[in-house]
This record gives structure tokens, C-alpha cells and sequence, in this order.
């Protein structure tokens, strides 16, 4: 744990942290989190429920990497000890691990999750929502009332389906890329695929979606599960074994994880993957793409996988401004966390729903029509943030929007 | 106490000399404080026989009032008693001054204009310059806060002072602060004493920080039909980048008292920088007040030295109420005068929002001051402000308080620290602000 | 003194359950300021939200004798905000709004939690500032610069924290709330503004904070000069000033700080040279421009290897990133690190930097040196390993010559970061009995019974307890006394 010795306890991360920016406690800061990780490893105190809980409420967003002049690797510190809690099945009463497990044995499992998109499916067609909804018949439930809040319109049958080959459609042939399809992307943003695939094709690409691949293992990563971790990792790995260039993602959470599979894993394979990894935006960001006119105000939140996680800040917003009449407007304090982090909202629902509003709040004083965001957890946040706020935005991945703009070559 | 009066003067004249002793009635009738003759004058010429004077003046319940110059000697409550005048005059030597580091220490008792003399020999000056105060001493400046234009740019005394040290009532020589420019160490004590008026401690010596002198000025008067249009002149280059040295309000009055042109007001503002930034911010300022209907005119360098006339008079006021109010402030006295043929020649400190003012003879016919200093204390008190009056003849001050009230928490505190420093209650008693 | 679960619960009652931390695990987040070498663990924390909450505290620890400690963001580099008696620790973070921007009277006031950067942030876009800026500035709060009377690179021309403080509301240690000064400037009584800012937290709490804003300056210009000698740019620095010209900031950095920087930061400034001078200019458009010829002349003169002139904001702003963050970096050169603060008069630059060098080598140890060079502030950080036997001593030693080097030449104990437990004991060296005396008493005015932040800012010295007498003036002989 040399990492934690870095710090030199400036205070720099706390106004970075959106917990602290809440709470204003130093337990829940960076800063105070890595003191307690230290005391723990130096043995002044135990790892106990009360640690736990601190440690808990952390998003691991990593704004406070961003803002660390010490480079103190907050995200991986993190994880490690949230490995050493989960090992000792260390738990706070106040954290909501039940709701924790349950994802995590759902969110990563395509079968599982295919499964459900009927019933949910139904559940929205029906009506149903509209008066569960209205007549608030959820309220006293706290857990199931988040979750149904968050969900997204599920897109039905016949939406954009994504070929497990796409072929390249113009410019000049800029290789093969392996495209990561996620698991809430795949099952609730189709689309957003679909436009990638699409997009990547425009720019010179040959797209491969592995049909096998299975869940890149993020979340597990963040809540310490580490040995769940590596298991899916190498299998993701496994399945982009054949020749290509590039790997693509197109969620920032995964992304994030993909890039750190060197570091975890500890093996030449993860090393080399790991380094063949990008964003969509850094794909595209140098490809000639024909854009049409697409007379919209945007304004760009930056997913924290994104700016913190791949230091990625720049290339959404070049992307973004290439496409002709539309206006990028500023969001204040974009790379602070609108609460979504992985599963975050769904087991910290009181923390999140502020963050959600904070976010919400500094959406509003933009005047933009729409917020690009890119990663999927983020626009299901922000949508029911501005909802509840009764703010009339689009949430959408920033590809949704080149898409639109797109031009293709008949 | 149970010394006679000749025990005493033999102790004092122990102490300071014989012939640094005053005891002639005629002389000290001269040193009256407020009408009141002090029983002796002394000029003592080190710290040591400051702290000599007090210790003795401690053990004895002397009143002592400290003197620099004594130009300000008749602000306050009247004293009941004054048996110790203590005339800092001979303390006036220049103990220190390092050019290249922009300090210097001083002694209480020199006077601005010979401070000014020696450090305008290196192109520097300490820029404190109370209107009229030239021959005023650092220390009394210091103690009374007094401040002059060069504050628009520079802060008042409080800002440029380093390092302070005074002697406390029992006699005991201290120091505060430092003698560089940055220094943390401790409470700022030297702030405590600024504008304590002499009630907390005798100033000895100071060290202050210095400016280089600008490589050029310029000054110009900008005469305006109206207060209103003086006012919008001040909060357009309050609200600009322009960076004047100086920039003080006159009204008519004060104009002639300075042997200018008449207008309803005029705002005398002045550049000191490299000769290109004069130019250019000299240009700017005359475009603003053209735009505002101001007839500009250049000013001399000596117009700042003369501005004393414009606070000749038997009536002094100093009054502030939101800065940005200054001119509003300033009317409304005209104002209040106007009904009664009073003459009132007024100097507002733009950025601070201070006015000092000048009340003609015929403030003191009928009860007229009396009722305009309650009128304007009740107008000002509303958005925090005050009114002082800095001089007055005794029969005015036996009638209204004139430091006015003060903040019943903070006037607390501020007795519960004149207890802990003079607790026996020698210095200036009952002088300053709640009879402190 | 402990504090009892009846205090706890009490506290709870004025702040509720919420605004009160009273586990170990949080207690312990508290225990240090950034001098995380000096460590005291609060009993309890509690984070008012108001100064009717923050007095009802006070109160209630002054019935019962409970010391309190204030912090703000925990920034502090002397050991102020930690608890080396126990009691109660005030957190300031939750009072942290703008109450009021009034741009007419050119002020603001804040509640002490705000953060310094985001109020000029709020006023930047009508054209205003609050000039005060620490290096912490992106974290410290308001009320935590007015305690400790913080400076920054820009006070060589804007002056410290004090000289932009219109008023402020405090609860004393014996439990009032005052408010004292106001927009109304130049009020007659006492200076009490004045001596309450810097008190580090040992007169009461500071509850909210009336600053003075000021004017954006017309245009800013930041040079970067660069030399082979430490002895070269700082006589440089003493030659700017003996010109008289004050630039808004003057600032130096050495080989060794710059090398952590550009590790960290990537701002821009030129590895390998010994030391860097950052000079910024700042003012209306001709008169900067003026004093940039004359400053690159002395530069020249001086032996400049390179100088260079920021060319936009975003360059400035990045050359300003590394400097301000250079505290930040200390992790990526050393383990552990002492902070000296002191000052000296500018012209003696050159020696005492002579004199530096020769203490490093004497005792092997690395300084690091980035400091307000145009104030004679020194910051060098004594690098150290606390895992090696024997250099953590050595760093003290080295630290003390220093300090003691500094004020044989007429210098200050500390320029801006404050005494608190740190240099408590280095006051002696700067004040005699009577003044440290005169110091305690005015404490006991605030604070008549010990309560607020005790062991800071005085030392454990007879001239500071109760019952000291400065040795009385000789009086002439006689019989009267």
C-alpha cells in the first residue's frame, strides 16, 4: 500500500468529492477515506463496520485522482480494500448489500437479463407504469421505488439489431475493430450499439461485435469482488482473442475497467488488451465523418470513468462540436458525479437522488435542450434527475447524436 | 496618591530632565486639552523615560494624554483631568530605513513632512497624507487612524504598518508585529493600538511599509452640475480597471475654500505610474467625466498640500455610511445646512465612502448641530454608518456624545480590553468611544 | 478533560444527530490539519449549520469546561486544527454560503465554510475578486484564512487576509455572538476586526466573514525567468524590489521543486534550470507593459538563462496550476517533510539562501524551495524519511538553524501560515516577555476561560500564564511609591 503513503493530505480532492461536497465530513472525503485505509493497513484501527460504511458511500467516481498533484491511485487503493472487507465479510448494517448482490448476479448474466426484458417490457406497454407511477404505489417501498425510477424505456423487439460483423462503408480502411456491446447497453440502449457500430463503419472500420462476449466484470471490480473479477475478465479477453486493432467501448464504466485489466489480471494477454482499449470518442475523434446540420443545444456531462477513470475530456466535446449548428454549452462543474456510479444509485438511493438533483440543478442553468453523456448508467441518472425536476432534457449517449448527423454515402 | 504636588514635579523632572519638564501655568495654559490646562507637560527623549512617565503615572493616578503634534488633540469627550501632557516631539529620529527592502523604523514623535523629506531622497514615501496633516507626527497618526487620498490605492495606516511598539499604562515597553512585510507571528497588536486614541498604550515607534514613488503623475479636477453626476463619475471608475492613486469628492464650499473654479462638486482624482499609463488612464478618466457632462481641468502637484483650507473651521464632522453612498451622504448635509445658511465645506474619500466636513460659525446658532448630528446619525445608523465630530467647541461636546453610539457587543468587549490594559484607567480616560 | 455521553447528547440537541461525529473511525479523520505530524484526536465533531447552532456549542462547552477547536477545510500546514486536548471539534464545512454579493459597496459576505476559490469564481463573470489567495485556495475556506491571516502569492501587492476583511461575526469563548465593522469603514472604537483576524480559532468562532472584493485588473501578464544559480535569482528578486516596482506575485521555485511539479503537474517550467522566478504583473495594460521592460532587463542583467512570457490564459493558468499545487506534489519526492514559514527582509535574499544551501548540506538532507520570494517568505520543504533512523532529527535541527538564520537577519518567525502548535514555541525567539504577555491578556478578553483552541498560538511560557509581571520600569527615587 505505497500509494497511500503519497498522500501528503493537501485537501485538494475534497471539494472534487461529491460525498464531501454533501456530507462536508472528512471521513467521507478523499482524503479522510485514505487516512482511515491507512490506519487500517497500519494497524491503528480494524477494518470495521463503521470503516466499511465510509468506504461504502464512496461513488469511486475518481474526480479526486483528477485533482490529486501527488498522484495518490485512489480507485485502485479503493478496490483493494474494499477486496480485504469483502474477504472478512466486513459489513455495515446501514449499506445495503442485498440489494448489491442481487445486481451483481443479474447485471452480468445476458441470459438473466434477457429474461427479464419481457416482463418489463409488458410492465411499460401495459400501462401498468403510468399507474404504479401515478398513484405512487411504490412509495413505501424505498429499494424498488429507485429501481423502477431509473428504468429506461425498454426498446422493443424490432430495435436497431447489431450484426456480429459489420462491414466498413467509407473512407479509407482504418482496420478491425472489436466492439464491446456491455450489459445495460446491450438490453436497454440497443441503439446506442448499433449507431457505434454504424459510426465506426463510416469511419473506415470493420466492426466485430463477439457474439460470445460476456460482462467485462466493472462492477465487481468496484465492490471489491475481485476473484469474480478476474473470472470475467479472462473470459472477456478470451472472447476478443481474434485479430483486431482496436477494442471499443462505448459505456465509460467499462471502458475504465477494460483499461485496467493489465494492472488486475497481472498477465501479458490482459496487458496487450488492455492497451488495444479506447473510447468510442478517441476512435472518432480523428475520422473523417460526413455530418449533416443538427441545429440543437447540447451541453456534455462527463462520465466520471470517462474524465477520471481514461482521462478522456476532450474528445467528446471536439466530437461534439464537429457536427454542424450544434451548440455546445458549458455544464458547471461537469466532472462532478451525477450519482449514478455502476450501481451506486440503486444501493446508496438517498445519496444519489442528491447528487442526481445537484446535477439536475446545474443542467437547468445551461439552457440546453439536450446533456451527451457517455456512459449508460449516467443518462438513466440524469433522466430521472431532470424528470424529478420536471426538466424537459433528452439525456443521450454522444453517438446517439453523431449518428443523427451522419450523412452516409448512398 | 499620597505624594505632594512637588514630590511629583521633583519625580517627573527625575526622569525627563528639568528642562523637558513643563510646570509653568502660562505655558501649559498653551497645551490646554479641550480647555482643560494639564498640571504639567513632559518631553521625554527615549522608550525608557515613556515608561518611566508611566510607571510613575501608574502608581500616582495621573491622567496622562500622549501629544505628537497635537493637531488632533481636541477629538474626543473633553478630559475631566489632565495631569500628565506626554509630548512625544523629541522622540523624532528615523531609527532604520533599508530603501532596498521599502521599511522603515521610526519614532512616534517625527513628524510626516520630515519622513517625507528623508525618504524622498530615495524616491520612497509612507503614503499617509491626512489633508492639512503635514507637520502631524506618525505616532498621532497612527493613533487617531487618520487617513488622507493616497488611501484610494495605498490603505490608511493600518495597512502600511509592520511592526508597533508602545508602552503600556504600567510603564511596560512593548512590542508587536514584525519588521518585514509578511508576518503572522502572534495576534496583530499593532492593529489593537491604531486608532486607539491614545487609551491603550503611548506609540513609541513604528515600522511601516514603504512605496517607491510613481515615475510620473498626473492630476485632474473634474467639475460636475450635480452630485448625482459626481457620484456616477465615482462608480464608473470604482467599476473600471482604471487604477487612480487618488480620487476625493469636493463640493462647492470645499472648491473655493481650495481656490478652484465653482460647481456644484467636482471629484479631484490623480495616476501615479510608468508616464505611458498616465497617459493613457489620464485619457480614460477625462473621457468617463466628459460623458458625464465635467468641465476637466489639470490640477499642480501642490493642489493635495493645500487641501487643509477645506477643513478650516470651528466644526469638523467625519461621517460614512455604505461607500457607494458617499455623495448621497454628502447632499444630504448640504442639505440640512442649506436650510440654515450653515456653510459646510466637504472632502469625501471615494472607495471608502468617508466624508470629513467643515461646518461654518453659524452651525453653532440655536441648537442647529446638535439636531443635524442626531438627524444624520438616525439616517446613517440605519445602513451601519456613523458620525464623528473630530472638533467642536466645549459647549457643544458638553452636550452630545461625539463619537456617537456604538454596538452595545462590541463596545463590551472593547471595555473589557481597556480594563485588562489600563486598569486603573490613566489613559485618556473617558475620552474615547462609551467613555472609554 | 473528556467529554461525557450527556455532552454528546447535548450537542446532538443543538446540531441533531446528523451534525455530530462521534465514532473512532471518523473521530480520527479529524486528528490532523495537513502538519499531519502533529496529531490529537477530538472527542467529538460537530458541523453546525448556523451561528445560533455554533453559540449554543460554545455555550455549552463553556459550562463545561470543555476545550473546542475550530476548523474549516483541515488545509492548515501548523498543527491548528487538531485536538491535542480532546473536546469538541467545530467543523466550519456546512456554513458555507454567499449571503450577499454587493458589487455596489464592493464586497461580499460569506459563512466561513465557503471555499476562497468559489467566491471570486461567483463574482469573476461581473468583474470582481477576492484577492486573498493561499496556494490551498481551491479548498481552504474563507473563515479558515481569516484565522490564520492567510497570505498567497498575489498579497506582495493586494496585502494578506487582513487587509481585506470589512467585518465579521464571531462567537467568542464566552459565548457571544458580535459582529464587528461593516460596509461603513473607518468606524471609531477599537480596531476589533483587525486583532480577531489571525486568531487562529483562540478568540472564538468565526461565524461569517464580510470581505472586500475588488476590480479585475485590465490585463495580466505572467513572465517566467529562469536561472543557472539559486544566488542569481534571488538577487534578482532584491533588485526588483530596490527598483520599486511591487509585481502582483514574485515567486521562486528550485530544481528540485520543479523537477516534483513537472512529474506531477506538466506545467510548463523549464527541468534542469537551478531556480525559476515567476513574476506576474497585473494592472492597467500601460503600466504593466512598462514594468515588464524593466523587469526583463534585470533579468538580463541578472544572468537569466530563458525568460518567457505566458501567452494565454490557459498557459498562465497552467503555470499558476503547478505553483499553487506544488505543496500537493511533495508525495512524489519525499515520504515525510517539514515546512518552514519564515521571512526575511527582502535585500537579505541572497544570504540567507547562501546560507540554506550550507544548513542542507550540513545535514544531508534535500530542501525543496517554492515560496513568495517577493515578500522574503521562505517555504522551504526539508525532505526526510521518518523510516530512516535519525534523519527525522536532523530535518528539526536543520529546521531551527534555519528558522534562527532567518531572524538574526531581522526576520519573522512565520509569513502566513500561522503559529499554531507548530511554531507556539518559536514565539519566544521573536517576542520578548512583555510582548507575549501583553498577547496572553488579550486572549483572556476573548476567551476568559481558556477554551477556544488551547496549546495554539502561545507557548507554554510563564510570561503567558496567569500572575506574570513584566519587570517594572525603574522609577526615580523616592518615597511616594
Amino acid at each position: 500500500m505505497e500509494g497511500l503513503r503519497a498522500c501528503v493530505h493537501c485537501g485538494i480532492c475534497l471539494p472534487q468529492c461529491p460525498t464531501y461536497r454533501v456530507l462536508g465530513e472528512e471521513m467521507d472525503s478523499p482524503r479522510g477515506r485514505i487516512y482511515l485505509m491507512r490506519a487500517a493497513a497500519d494497524g491503528r484501527i480494524a477494518l470495521t463496520p463503521t470503516l466499511a460504511r465510509h468506504l461504502d458511500l464512496c461513488l469511486g467516481c475518481r474526480g479526486c485522482e483528477t485533482a490529486c498533484p501527488s498522484g495518490v491511485p485512489f480507485g485502485s487503493l479503493l478496490e483493494a480494500t474494499r477486496g480485504q472487507i469483502e474477504r472478512r465479510g466486513i459489513r455495515s448494517p446501514e449499506s445495503d448489500q442485498g440489494t448489491l448482490s442481487l445486481l451483481l448476479a443479474l447485471f452480468p448474466y445476458p441470459d438473466r437479463m434477457a429474461a427479464l426484458l419481457p416482463a418489463l417490457r409488458l410492465y411499460q406497454g401495459s400501462g401498468l407504469q403510468a399507474l404504479v407511477r401515478g398513484l405512487g404505489l411504490l412509495a413505501p417501498f424505498r429499494r424498488l421505488r429507485t429501481m423502477e425510477a431509473l428504468l429506461p424505456r425498454v426498446p422493443g423487439v424490432g430495435s436497431a439489431r447489431l450484426e456480429e460483423l459489420t462491414p466498413a462503408r467509407g473512407g479509407k480502411p482504418r482496420g478491425r475493430a472489436g466492439l464491446l456491446v456491455g450489459c445495460v447497453q446491450r438490453f436497454f440502449y440497443p441503439d446506442v450499439n448499433a449507431q457505434t457500430a454504424r459510426l465506426l463503419a463510416a469511419a473506415g472500420y470493420e466492426v466485430v461485435a463477439p457474439r460470445e462476449q460476456g460482462c467485462c466484470g466493472a462492477l465487481h471490480l468496484h465492490s471489491g469482488r475481485l476473484d469474480d473479477f478476474r473470472a470475467m475478465a479472462k473470459q472477456l479477453v478470451a472472447s476478443f482473442r481474434g485479430d483486431v486493432d482496436v477494442i471499443v467501448a462505448n459505456a465509460a464504466g467499462c471502458g475504465s475497467a477494460l483499461k485496467e485489466y493489465g494492472h488486475w489480471l497481472q498477465d501479458p494477454e490482459a496487458e496487450a488488451f488492455s492497451q488495444k482499449v479506447k473510447d468510442i470518442s478517441e476512435v472518432l475523434v480523428d475520422a473523417d465523418l460526413p455530418l449533416g446540420e443538427l441545429p440543437v443545444t447540447v451541453t456534455y456531462q462527463d462520465a466520471c470513468h470517462l474524465a477520471h477513470g481514461q482521462k478522456v475530456r476532450a474528445e467528446p466535446r471536439a466530437l461534439l462540436r464537429r457536427i454542424p449548428g450544434l451548440k455546445l454549452v458549458e455544464l458547471a462543474e461537469s466532472d462532478l458525479c451525477c450519482g449514478s456510479a455502476g450501481v451506486y444509485n440503486l444501493v446508496e438511493p438517498g445519496m444519489a437522488a442528491e447528487l442526481g438533483r445537484r446535477t439536475a440543478e446545474r443542467i437547468r442553468e445551461t439552457g440546453a435542450s439536450i446533456v451527451a453523456a457517455g456512459n449508460p448508467g449516467c443518462i438513466m441518472q440524469m433522466d430521472r434527475a431532470c424528470r424529478a425536476l420536471g426538466l424537459n432534457v433528452e439525456i443521450v449517449h454522444p453517438v446517439s447524436l453523431l449518428a443523427r448527423a451522419l450523412r452516409e454515402a448512398p | 496618591m499620597a505624594v505632594s504636588a512637588p514630590a511629583l514635579r521633583e519625580a517627573l523632572a527625575a526622569i525627563v530632565g528639568g528642562d523637558c519638564l513643563v510646570s509653568d501655568p502660562a505655558l501649559l495654559a498653551a497645551l490646554a486639552v479641550d480647555g482643560v490646562t494639564p498640571r504639567w507637560a513632559a518631553r521625554p527623549g527615549s522608550v525608557e523615560e515613556v515608561s518611566r512617565l508611566l510607571a510613575l503615572a501608574s502608581a500616582e493616578g495621573l491622567h496622562v494624554i500622549p501629544r505628537g503634534s497635537g493637531s488632533s488633540l481636541d477629538c474626543g469627550m473633553p478630559p475631566a483631568r489632565v495631569d500628565l501632557l506626554l509630548d512625544c516631539g523629541r522622540l523624532s529620529a528615523i531609527l532604520e530605513h533599508s530603501p532596498e527592502d521599502m521599511v522603515a523604523t521610526v519614532q512616534a514623535g517625527l513628524s510626516l513632512a520630515a519622513l517625507g523629506a528623508a525618504l524622498g531622497r530615495h524616491r520612497q514615501r509612507f503614503p499617509v497624507d491626512p489633508v492639512g496633516g503635514a507637520s502631524r507626527s506618525i505616532g498621532g497618526v497612527l493613533a487617531t487612524s487618520a487617513t488622507g487620498p493616497l488611501r484610494f490605492r495605498h490603505g490608511g495606516g493600518r495597512d502600511l504598518l509592520l511592526g508597533l511598539r508602545f508602552v503600556q499604562a504600567d510603564g511596560t515597553s512593548t512590542w508587536g508585529g514584525s519588521k518585514v512585510v509578511k508576518s503572522v507571528t502572534g495576534y496583530d497588536v499593532p492593529k489593537l493600538l491604531v486608532g486607539s486614541f491614545g487609551t491603550l498604550g503611548v506609540i513609541v515607534e513604528a515600522t511601516i511599509r514603504l512605496h517607491a514613488m510613481p515615475p510620473a503623475s498626473g492630476a485632474w479636477l473634474l467639475s460636475f452640475a450635480s452630485h448625482a453626476s459626481a457620484a456616477a463619475f465615482v462608480a464608473g471608475v470604482l467599476d473600471s480597471t482604471l487604477q487612480p492613486e487618488r480620487m476625493v469628492v469636493l463640493n462647492g464650499p470645499a472648491l473655493k475654500a481650495a481656490a478652484r473654479p465653482q460647481a456644484r462638486a467636482a471629484v479631484a482624482i490623480s495616476v501615479g505610474s510608468s508616464a505611458e499609463a498616465v497617459e493613457s488612464q489620464g485619457g480614460d478618466l477625462r473621457r468617463l467625466g466628459a460623458g458625464l457632462g465635467a468641465t476637466v481641468s489639470a490640477i499642480p502637484d501642490d493642489f493635495w498640500l493645500e487641501l487643509g483650507a477645506v477643513l478650516a473651521g470651528p466644526v469638523r464632522l467625519r461621517l460614512a455610511g455604505e461607500p457607494s453612498k458617499l455623495c448621497f451622504w454628502l447632499a444630504e448635509m448640504e442639505h440640512l445646512a442649506g436650510e440654515a445658511s450653515v456653510s459646510v465645506s466637504a472632502l469625501g474619500e471615494a472607495g471608502s465612502g468617508a466624508v470629513r466636513a467643515a461646518l461654518g460659525r453659524a452651525a453653532l446658532d440655536g441648537g442647529w448641530l446638535l439636531r443635524a448630528v442626531a438627524s444624520l446619525r438616525e439616517g446613517l445608523s440605519a445602513e451601519g454608518g456613523y458620525l464623528v465630530v473630530e472638533r467642536a467647541p466645549r459647549e457643544v461636546k458638553d452636550e452630545v456624545d461625539v463619537w456617537g453610539p456604538i454596538s452595545p457587543d462590541s463596545l463590551e468587549i472593547m471595555k473589557r480590553i481597556k480594563r485588562q490594559f489600563d486598569p486603573s484607567g490613566i489613559l485618556s480616560p473617558g475620552r474615547f468611544v462609551g467613555g472609554l | 478533560m473528556s467529554v461525557e455521553a450527556g455532552l454528546i447528547r447535548a450537542l446532538t440537541g443543538i446540531v441533531g444527530r446528523a451534525g455530530v461525529v462521534a465514532t473512532l473511525e471518523g473521530r480520527l479523520t479529524y486528528e490532523c490539519d495537513m502538519h499531519t505530524f502533529y496529531k490529537g484526536i477530538p472527542d467529538v465533531v460537530v458541523l453546525p449549520e448556523s451561528a445560533e447552532q455554533a453559540a449554543a456549542v460554545v455555550r455549552l462547552c463553556r459550562g463545561a469546561h470543555v476545550p473546542i477547536v475550530p476548523r474549516g477545510s483541515g488545509t492548515g500546514l501548523i498543527g491548528g486544527a487538531m485536538a491535542p486536548q480532546g473536546g469538541v471539534m467545530v467543523s466550519m464545512t456546512r456554513m458555507n454560503r454567499i449571503l450577499e454579493v454587493d458589487i455596489a459597496n464592493r464586497c461580499a459576505t460569506v459563512e466561513p465554510g465557503l471555499i476562497n476559490l468559489w467566491l471570486s469564481n461567483a463574482t469573476r463573470e461581473r468583474g470582481y475578486f477576492f484577492a486573498p489567495d493561499p496556494s490551498s485556495q481551491m479548498v481552504s475556506s474563507i473563515g479558515g484564512n481569516v484565522s490564520t491571516n492567510a497570505g498567497g502569492p498575489h498579497c506582495l501587492k493586494y496585502g494578506i487576509t487582513v487587509n481585506h476583511i470589512l467585518g465579521l461575526q464571531m462567537v467568542t469563548g464566552a459565548g457571544e455572538v458580535v459582529w464587528v465593522g461593516g460596509k461603513a469603514q473607518d468606524r471609531p472604537g477599537y480596531d476589533l476586526t483587525g486583532v480577531m483576524v489571525g486568531a487562529e480559532g483562540t478568540f472564538g468562532l468565526v461565524t461569517a466573514v464580510m470581505v472586500r472584493l475588488l476590480h479585475l485588473p485590465e490585463d495580466v501578464k505572467t513572465l517566467l525567468a529562469s536561472f543557472s544559480t539559486i544566488e542569481d535569482a534571488s538577487e534578482t528578486v532584491s533588485a526588483i524590489i530596490a527598483d520599486g516596482i511591487v509585481p502582483a506575485a514574485l515567486e521562486m521555485l528550485d530544481e528540485v521543486m520543479i523537477r516534483a511539479i513537472e512529474e506531477g503537474i506538466h506545467a510548463g517550467y523549464p527541468k534542469g534550470a537551478s531556480a525559476v522566478l515567476l513574476i506576474e504583473l497585473d494592472g492597467p495594460r500601460a503600466e504593466i507593459e512598462a514594468q515588464a521592460v524593466r523587469i526583463e532587463k534585470i533579468c538580463r542583467d541578472h544572468l537569466a538563462l530563458e525568460l518567457r512570457v505566458a501567452q494565454n490564459d490557459a498557459e498562465r493558468a497552467l503555470l499558476w496550476k503547478g505553483r499553487k499545487e506544488a505543496a500537493g506534489v511533495i508525495g512524489r519526492i519525499t515520504p515525510s517533510w517539514l515546512l518552514q514559514d519564515a521571512v526575511v527582509p527582502r535585500s537579505k535574499l541572497p544570504q540567507v539562501m547562501r546560507e540554506m544551501l550550507a544548513i542542507s548540506a550540513r545535514h544531508r538532507l534535500v530542501f525543496a524551495n517554492v515560496f513568495h520570494a517577493g515578500d522574503g517568505n521562505l517555504h522551504p520543504i526539508i525532505c526526510y524519511d521518518d523510516r530512516v533512523p535519525g534523519e527525522l532529527d536532523r530535518a528539526k535541527q536543520a529546521n531551527e538553524e534555519l528558522l534562527h538564520a532567518c531572524l538574526q537577519l531581522g526576520g519573522s518567525v512565520t509569513g502566513e501560515h500561522g503559529v499554531g502548535l507548530d511554531k507556539a514555541k518559536n514565539l519566544p525567539y521573536q517576542f520578548a516577555d512583555a510582548d507575549l504577555n501583553f498577547m496572553a491578556r488579550l486572549r483572556r478578553v476573548f476567551d476568559p476561560d481558556g477554551i477556544m483552541n488551547p496549546g495554539k498560538l502561545l507557548p507554554d511560557h510563564p510570561a503567558c500564564g496567569e500572575g506574570f509581571r513584566p519587570v517594572a520600569p525603574t522609577l526615580p527615587g523616592g518615597t511616594w511609591v
